[in-house]
């Protein structure tokens, strides 16, 4: 029986027809024309300058005693990660410290900018003006907010202060950064206040995916809000959730703007965080140690975001 | 054109890789300190030309230094100065970095204490003891700049970083401006408590202004003038007698504050001290453009809190700051030498001084501001150094000036001061 060739040329891919098309297809993987590695090169040649060569190099300064100026200096081994954890009181109280505010925001930012959400799903005109004024922060630039804030906070003419007095809540006026106990959680309060909009915009887009039916199908059924919430609405947001929280994690741990605008330079020990502690030890002209800090520091963010992902594998049922 | 298999571009691609990693490797510092072992060499000489750039930190001065470079370009022909400017942390955290390659600063200024030392040891400066300027200067104001026999810096202004006070207040409540001992200083801020003002605004939300009064409340109480390069070295300690009798001062001084002084920034102080709500500032004459341009109107004195028992060594405290200098490395040291010689002369230290309402270091220079003629009378008097510029490693001085607002938070002098030592010892 003849095959049409013409049927056969449909099947194969047009270089696999002959013997010469056989050839170049098994040398096309590995045998390319030079010219083609050079258009990559000036994108490696910035990652190389700009990404791994200083990676490098902090790698390398951590394990010396290098003061950031000096021609001389000497390596130290793990002198200097050991010194961060057995050593420091105050790389330590940062890192306690940080890993506090991290909980705090998480915890805070994401239960907030849901909340946000599901009030303003809606496209009503009043839930789309809503929605601008809480994204609006998020706009403003960190040192804005900062400043802003510290001045609501402030003990004497504070925005704060003044409207306890204005409603006869005196007995709650407080000092607020002033006092060492409660310092983060105010600020930690700011950094909700300036990020939720942002989360709440992520969250809105997941539930306005959820097909309407499914709530109407509920209601048939007799099931409460509470009910649809937890079969219907949570199983949609959920991938939203991890984004947010892996997102929050990040940002929470990289506050420095906010702290350092807010609590001044230095912050005090109730206010140090660890990048505003790198920060303190690169001004303290121990780069080898603050270089060690900062791959503490790269390494911690790394393993959260990690842990994050592995725990919150959050996806919709069905997927 | 030849072709390359893939794991040859591979290879080629690793050596690049490897070769960014050992020049990743090649060494912090790299280049050669300037100065070399002989030392220090006095600027280069030859024609004042071409561009000076002067690097600092005080934004606020740039209209006054502006016309002073006016001046100077028209004394010389073909000269421009440029202000580098950065903020004072900034400054702090990457002023050497900046300097030392000599992009910027031709001429250049230090912070006291440990900036000076890190500029002095990373062969930045040039030798100015036999430069035209120096005579300029009061020899006793002079030792912030030196090291060994070498003055590497010309410490420019002179600031007192001593409670300012409304005398319109003191008046009106009866309370002696110039008390002689600690029991007097507290029983001054008692009269103006009674008189129904905030006896002292302190800014204890402020780190760099709040610690000012560390300065004062120190000089009586250490037993030797070195007393923090001491404590940092480990000979004196926060646990002593002495420093804890000094946190008990402090804890004496809460009912005098404002509520809630450890969360107040500077900008409320000075408003509290501006608006007449607040009898002193305890910042320091270096606020009181400041706190003139806030509206306060009425006539200001500098108070001491004298922690002695009458017998203290000291009536007030000053720091000599604002450390002038020529970059060792500069292209352009003649007309850089040539700018900080004409930033000394009596004249030119003297506009300077009365636009900025700041002391300084040169001799005969007139203040017609009045402010400064008004306090002209503590450049005579027997005061201490500021003593917390001795601290070289900034956490320790964090840490020692925070044991005093734990204590005014609310924390024992003897806790407050263990946390403190505790600091010190891990950095010794």
């Amino acid at each position: 029986m003849s095959i049409h060739p013409g049927t056969a040329s449909e099947r194969r891919a047009p270089d696999t027809h002959t013997e010469t098309g056989a050839k170049k297809r098994r040398r096309s993987p590995t045998r390319v024309n030079p010219a083609l590695y050079l258009f990559p090169l000036p994108a490696v040649a910035i990652i190389a300058f700009f990404l791994v060569m200083p990676t490098l190099q902090a790698f390398q300064y951590a394990i010396t005693d290098w003061n950031g100026f000096s021609a001389a200096f000497n390596y130290v081994g793990l002198d200097n990660f050991i010194r961060a954890f057995t050593k420091d009181s105050l790389f330590t109280n940062a890192l306690t410290n940080n890993l506090k505010f991290v909980l705090l925001v998480v915890i805070a930012q994401t239960a907030f900018s849901l909340i946000l959400a599901l009030m303003l799903t809606k496209n009503s005109r009043g839930s789309i003006l809503l929605r601008a004024l809480f994204f609006f922060p998020t706009i403003l630039s960190s040192v804005s907010v900062a400043f802003i804030w510290k001045f609501i906070y402030d003990p004497n003419f504070g925005l704060a202060n003044a409207v306890l007095g204005t409603v006869g809540l005196d007995a709650l006026q407080g000092s607020y950064l002033g006092n060492n106990a409660q310092a983060l959680y105010w600020v930690a309060v700011t950094q909700v206040w300036f990020h939720a909009g942002q989360m709440m915009v992520v969250y809105i887009a997941g539930l306005q995916s959820i097909p309407r039916e499914l709530y109407e199908a509920a209601e048939m059924d007799g099931a409460g809000k509470w009910q649809q919430f937890k079969s219907i609405t949570w199983p949609f947001v959920a991938p939203a959730t991890s984004i947010v929280v892996a997102y929050t994690t990040v940002q929470s741990f990289k506050a420095f703007d906010l702290i350092l605008g807010i609590a001044g330079n230095p912050p005090k020990s109730s206010l140090d965080i660890l990048s505003t502690r790198i920060y303190s030890t690169f001004a303290n002209s121990e780069f080898g140690y603050a270089a060690a800090q900062s791959i503490i520091f790269m390494a911690m963010i790394a393993l959260v975001t990690w842990l994050q992902r592995r725990l919150l594998r959050l996806t919709p049922k069905g997927e | 054109m030849s072709q390359i298999s893939r794991r040859q571009a591979m290879a080629l691609l690793g050596a690049l890789g490897f070769g960014a990693t050992a020049a990743a490797c090649a060494g912090p510092g790299g280049s050669t300190a300037p100065g070399g072992a002989t030392g220090p060499a006095a600027p280069a000489t030859g024609n004042v030309t071409g561009r000076v750039s002067f690097a600092h930190w005080r934004g606020e001065d740039k209209a006054v230094f502006d016309e002073l470079i006016k001046r100077f370009a028209a004394m010389h022909d073909g000269v421009e100065v440029a202000q580098d400017i950065s903020t004072s942390n900034d400054y702090n955290a990457q002023g050497l970095q900046k300097v030392r390659g000599a992009a910027i600063g031709d001429a250049f200024a230090t912070f006291r204490g440990a900036q000076f030392k890190n500029f002095t040891e990373a062969g930045i400066y040039t030798e100015l003891k036999n430069s035209k300027a120096v005579s300029n200067y009061q020899e006793g104001l002079l030792s912030a700049g030196k090291s060994g026999e070498s003055q590497l810096g010309l410490p420019y202004q002179v600031v007192f970083p001593m409670p300012m006070a409304n005398v319109d207040l003191f008046d009106k409540a009866g309370a002696d401006i110039a008390p002689k001992d600690w029991d007097a200083f507290l029983g001054m801020c008692e009269k103006l408590a009674s008189s129904g003002v905030v006896p002292i605004s302190w800014p204890g939300g402020d780190v760099g202004n709040g610690g000012q009064l560390f300065n004062c409340m120190i000089a009586n109480n250490a037993p030797v003038d070195d007393m923090c390069a001491q404590i940092e070295q480990g000979k004196l300690k926060c646990t002593d007698d002495w420093f804890i009798k000094m946190l008990n001062q402090y804890k004496q001084l809460v009912p005098y504050l404002q509520s809630n002084a450890t969360g107040t920034a500077v900008e409320p102080a000075q408003n509290l001290f501006s608006q007449g709500k607040a009898a002193m500032l305890a910042t320091g004459s270096y606020h009181i453009a400041a706190v003139r341009g806030l509206g306060a109107t009425f006539p200001i004195e500098l108070v001491f809190p004298n922690t002695s028992d009458g017998n203290g060594k000291y009536e007030g405290a000053y720091n000599a700051t604002f450390i002038l200098g020529v970059n060792a490395a500069s292209k352009n040291q003649a007309a850089a030498a040539a700018w900080i010689d004409f930033l000394s002369e009596p004249e030119n230290a003297g506009y300077y001084a009365n636009q900025t309402a700041q002391h300084v270091s040169v001799k005969d220079v007139e203040y017609t501001n009045p402010d400064l003629k008004r306090l002209s009378p503590w450049l005579d008097k027997k005061t201490a150094l500021a003593a917390r510029f001795q601290f070289q490693n900034l956490d320790v001085r964090n840490a020692v000036e925070a044991s005093a607002t734990a204590v005014i938070s609310g924390t024992s002098p003897e806790q407050a001061a263990d946390a403190a030592q505790k600091i010190v010892d891990e950095r010794l």
